[in-house]
């Protein structure tokens, strides 16, 4: 039945990000080196420390049913770019998903007829709670799952990763090992959010986690992130059954690593110890000893940079070059993973490696942080992700 | 690779009871006498734990200290696997914000939200809604470091997590994994016609079954079946079909499975 050194390759790939839909305007925008990040325009920031995002432009078709959620609509279309024309019957569907992208509209509608005296009358709420009243659906990840699923007719297994902002990277890797336990042959797996609403970034900005201006990965001026919102869904499948049906193969996977802090729910760990570990895992998975770069998780945060670098830095070796792409397409929070895998990808195929806009005045931190794209022909990328709750994951892609 | 694991110990909370007592009997609504203060080391994270969550890390609490050794296994070689409900957040919590910002006919005045309405909302909001906070909590709380995931995919999460539990152990992954489920339903019965709402939480402590003594309880791969425990513990979400299988497991009823997930519990 099994066979865990089964090669699984990537022959499919949908991306929505700032730069647009595909994954073509996202490769060419980091190999010039450019920003998607832009003046908030999603809704008036009246009050609020906040001016920019990385906001999908393009126009999106709402799924029956999904009227309240964008990010259902961001992973379909990115689901059905990611498939093409491949036989997805038998196909398991793996999506990483974050918090629910509820406005403060939507919230008042739910909770006003509960207001009682400048509180909340919960016993009230519980009373009237039905299906078609306060609506939980959009609530609920996994029916964004079920969506892909039947929109692109598969059977296999589903699984919906609900980790912080690791969720998009630990649902590719969740795929990749079912693929190479032999369970299934094939799989669509990736990450959405949608966070660019006032509750989103009043969630992030009280925490003190978002830049009130840009995003400066490893600069000495960082400050935090900037939001950015989008989808990407891979398609992988064993090369055994990508090579038999002629597919094109973009790249391979070669390992996947997780960890947890244990440390704090919000904090890293301040050395590092974590994303050490997940990285030394896929390092271990992947059989090397080496990667020719590193798509950091670089969300331009003060103490996450610090703590990455030492852990990369420990793992890697300071000259291995590393960037961050969040000061391009802001922080797309639990699709991060999968669009960053996205861009390693393109990156590989293409002969490329990422920069990191915003990057200007760099810190030393212990690592070669690279701020301009090179097209120096990677061979491999390893790509981090990391999420509240202490949950690390770093995945390690292979040129063709 | 083995696909046979064994089950070392089973932390059990639901309507029937906590521990051995949850295996018999049943009854649809709360886990009777549960207090998280009981299983929570730091207290001051209990203002950050919903109901749900403080079930799961009290679930995990008790399933590890029935395994004297647990703490001879390094950190990274300990995993975490947990099947979670979305529902973390509580919409009540953001109602003096939305109070201060909107009019009588339901509209939201941004700027009033920004200006008033975000001072009056806990900075750690986001933070008490994340739907793996029980994986954060727990592997803090025991200094788990290894492999790991959160699913929230219905009835289904809890399967989930003890399936990729499983193939951890089973893969080498880990040398110990902590996997199961938690939820809790009560006070929301409308939004789940046609059964009577419960709560509940069970983690299986997994280990290769090499460490097994003969006649422990392990974990296959293979088609099983599950029996439907709804009717007597009420609808237990997320944690359902994992509660189910602990009970069964306890009880002696071998095998019992979870049939979509190939998984059964057998005798070594």
């Amino acid at each position: 039945m099994s066979d865990s050194h089964r090669g699984v390759v990537v022959t499919g790939l949908g991306v929505l990000t700032a730069f647009g839909r595909g994954v073509a305007p996202l490769a060419e925008g980091l190999r010039q080196g450019q920003s998607a990040l832009a003046p908030l325009t999603a809704f008036a920031p009246q009050g609020l420390e906040i001016g920019m995002a990385a906001q999908v432009g393009v126009p999106l078709a709402i799924p029956e049913g999904f009227q309240d959620d964008r990010k259902a609509a961001l992973a379909l279309q990115a689901a059905e770019d990611a498939v093409g024309g491949a036989d997805m019957s038998q196909a398991g569907v793996y999506l990483g998903t974050g918090l629910s992208s509820v406005t403060p509209l939507e919230l008042y509608q739910d909770a006003a007829p509960y207001r009682s005296k400048g509180g909340f009358d919960r016993q009230a709420l519980h009373r009237d709670l039905s299906p078609d009243h306060v609506a939980p659906g959009r609530h609920l990840p996994e029916r964004t799952t079920a969506l892909l699923a039947r929109s692109i007719g598969a059977n296999g297994p589903q699984m919906t990763s609900f980790s912080a902002c690791a969720a998009g990277a630990l649902a590719i890797a969740h795929a990749t090992r079912a693929i190479r336990r032999g369970e299934i042959d094939r799989a669509l797996a990736g990450g959405m959010d949608a966070m660019i609403h006032p509750l989103g970034v009043l969630s992030f900005l009280v925490l003190g986690a978002l830049s009130p201006g840009t995003c400066r990965p490893f600069d000495r001026n960082r400050e935090g992130f900037v939001i950015g919102e989008g989808a990407a869904m891979l398609l992988l499948e064993s090369e055994e059954l990508a090579r038999a049906r002629g597919a094109h193969i973009l790249a391979r996977v070669l390992g996947g690593g997780s960890s947890v802090d244990a440390h704090n729910v919000t904090a890293p760990h301040p050395e590092g110890k974590g994303a050490e570990l997940s990285m030394r895992r896929a390092m271990k998975e992947a059989g090397l000893v080496r990667v020719d770069h590193v798509n950091a998780h670089g969300t331009g945060t003060p103490l996450g940079d610090r703590a990455e670098a030492a852990a990369i830095a420990r793992v890697l070796g300071p000259e291995v070059p590393v960037s961050s792409i969040k000061g391009a397409i802001g922080h797309c929070i639990a699709a991060a993973g999968a669009v960053e895998a996205a861009a390693c990808i393109a990156a590989l195929a293409q002969g490329w490696s990422p920069g990191t806009a915003g990057l200007e005045d760099p810190e030393d931190l212990g690592i070669n942080a690279q701020a301009e794209p090179q097209q120096d022909h990677p061979q491999t990328i390893l790509s981090n992700s990391f999420g509240f709750g202490g949950q690390n994951t770093s995945l390690i892609f292979g040129r063709a | 690779m083995s696909h046979v694991v064994s089950v070392a110990a089973i932390g059990l909370l639901c309507p029937a009871g906590v521990g051995e007592e949850g295996a018999t009997g049943g009854r649809p609504g709360e886990v009777p006498g549960f207090r998280a203060r009981a299983y929570v080391v730091n207290r001051k994270n209990l203002k950050l734990m919903s109901r749900a969550v403080k079930l799961g890390v009290s679930g995990i609490r008790l399933a590890l200290a029935q395994v004297e050794d647990w703490e001879q296994v390094p950190p990274e070689r300990r995993g975490m696997f947990v099947g979670s409900t979305p529902l973390g957040g509580e919409v009540g919590d953001l109602s003096p914000a939305l109070h201060v910002s909107s009019d009588d006919k339901g509209k939201v005045d941004l700027q009033a939200f920004a200006t008033q309405g975000y001072p009056l909302i806990h900075p750690l909001w986001l933070v008490k809604g994340l739907s793996n906070n029980v994986l954060g909590f727990a592997s803090a709380a025991h200094n788990f470091q290894g492999v790991n995931g959160n699913y929230c995919d219905g009835a289904a999460s809890g399967a989930n997590a003890l399936r990729e539990g499983w193939a951890a152990v089973s893969e080498g992954r880990a040398d110990l994994v902590v996997a199961g489920a938690a939820d809790s339903l009560v006070g929301l019965e409308a939004l789940i016609p046609g059964h009577k709402a419960g709560e509940g939480s069970a983690f299986f402590v997994l280990r290769p079954v090499e460490n097994a003594a003969p006649g422990s309880v392990v974990l296959r791969r293979g088609e099983g079946h599950l029996e439907a425990e709804e009717s007597t513990l009420g609808y237990l979400g997320a944690a359902g079909e994992v509660v189910s299988l602990a009970r069964a497991a306890m009880r002696g009823d071998l095998p019992a499975g979870l049939a979509q997930h190939g998984l059964y519990l057998s005798l070594a």
